[in-house]
């Protein structure tokens, strides 16, 4: 899916590593992922914060991945993407307490 | 005597623990072990109280409802004291029953961002030092799935299957070329098969001379 030519397999280290790296990153932008997710549960009132994230989402997919795939362009097809963007967002929301990297690993490994 | 009182908050959510120190095994007297009731207070909702008992269920039926949720599963939980429906993607309904008869079920609506903050006090109190862990089960099970996965039918013969078809076809490959080998039956090759038989015949009588 990605628009890279490197297809050297991850390592399980680098695996565990990242997985770790995101897992602190969501418990110090926990305030921010909140804030999505309230603004998707009332998106009528308050769809600011929502509308940011998944533009933002967007064109960051639009530039790194292979959108000549059709995993992409279902991803970036606007009536189908709100629940996988909502999914990715709640993941991370609940991964924040102190073995929240194992519960990344864990949801990443079962998906 | 008096009691000791946690509270873990996050955002919107905040969970009240109540309890004792078990003194008959010299615990420090700032612990929890023997929880006597908790509150589990949500903004804009009615508060959910109860025994160990019922926070140990809403524990498991939270922790459950997520997990099934993330892994695209039937996320609907139901239990005699609560069920937790999912409306769509972003609205989930919690129905709450009482133990007593004449308590009518209680119904509350909340959003991903309620239901990750609930998820995240019981997060803290699973890992807070200062109350006794209640429930690590479901954790540790969720550790495990994954290793449960490998035991599954299906993926012993996804595991299973591409060696056993490689194995196979190359046996009937090498088969088929043994039908086709034929023989060299040159003269040369015959003599020399001779002198070879001979030589080892000698070495033989040799070794037993």
């Amino acid at each position: 899916m990605r628009n890279s030519f490197n297809n050297i397999d991850i390592k399980l280290e680098e695996f565990e590593a990242l997985i770790k790296l995101a897992a602190e990153m969501a418990k110090l932008l926990y305030p921010f992922i909140r804030q999505i997710l309230q603004s998707r549960d009332d998106l009528i009132r308050n769809p600011n914060a929502w509308n940011e994230f998944k533009n933002r989402y967007i064109e960051l997919i639009s530039e790194r991945f292979n959108t000549n795939s059709m995993k992409v362009k279902r991803l970036l097809d606007p009536n189908s993407n709100d629940e996988v963007f909502n999914k990715i967002i709640l993941t991370l929301a609940l991964c924040v307490s102190e073995d929240g990297y194992l519960k990344l690993r864990t949801t990443l490994l079962n998906y | 005597m008096l009691q000791n009182k946690f509270l873990f908050n996050q955002s919107s959510v905040s969970l009240e623990i109540i309890g004792l120190p078990d003194y008959s095994n010299n615990e420090n007297k700032d612990y929890i072990s023997i929880i006597s009731q908790w509150k589990l207070i949500i903004i804009d909702k009615p508060v959910i109280e109860g025994n160990l008992d019922h926070l140990k269920s809403i524990m498991k039926a939270f922790y459950s409802y997520s997990v099934s949720l993330l892994n695209d599963e039937n996320a609907i939980y139901k239990s005699n004291l609560i069920d937790i429906i999912p409306e769509n993607f972003y609205t989930h309904t919690l129905l709450l029953k009482s133990s007593k008869p004449e308590v009518k079920p209680l119904i509350i609506r909340i959003g991903n961002s309620v239901l990750s903050d609930i998820i995240n006090c019981f997060d803290q109190l699973g890992s807070s030092n200062n109350v006794k862990n209640i429930y690590q089960k479901e954790f540790t099970s969720l550790k495990n799935k994954n290793y449960l996965n490998l035991l599954d039918k299906k993926n012993i013969s996804n595991f299973l299957l591409p060696p056993l078809i490689s194995l196979f076809s190359i046996f009937v490959v090498s088969t088929a070329f043994i039908y086709v080998y034929e023989g060299i039956d040159n003269n040369d090759n015959r003599s020399l098969l001779k002198t070879k038989n001979k030589l080892i015949s000698i070495q033989s009588t040799d070794k037993l001379l």
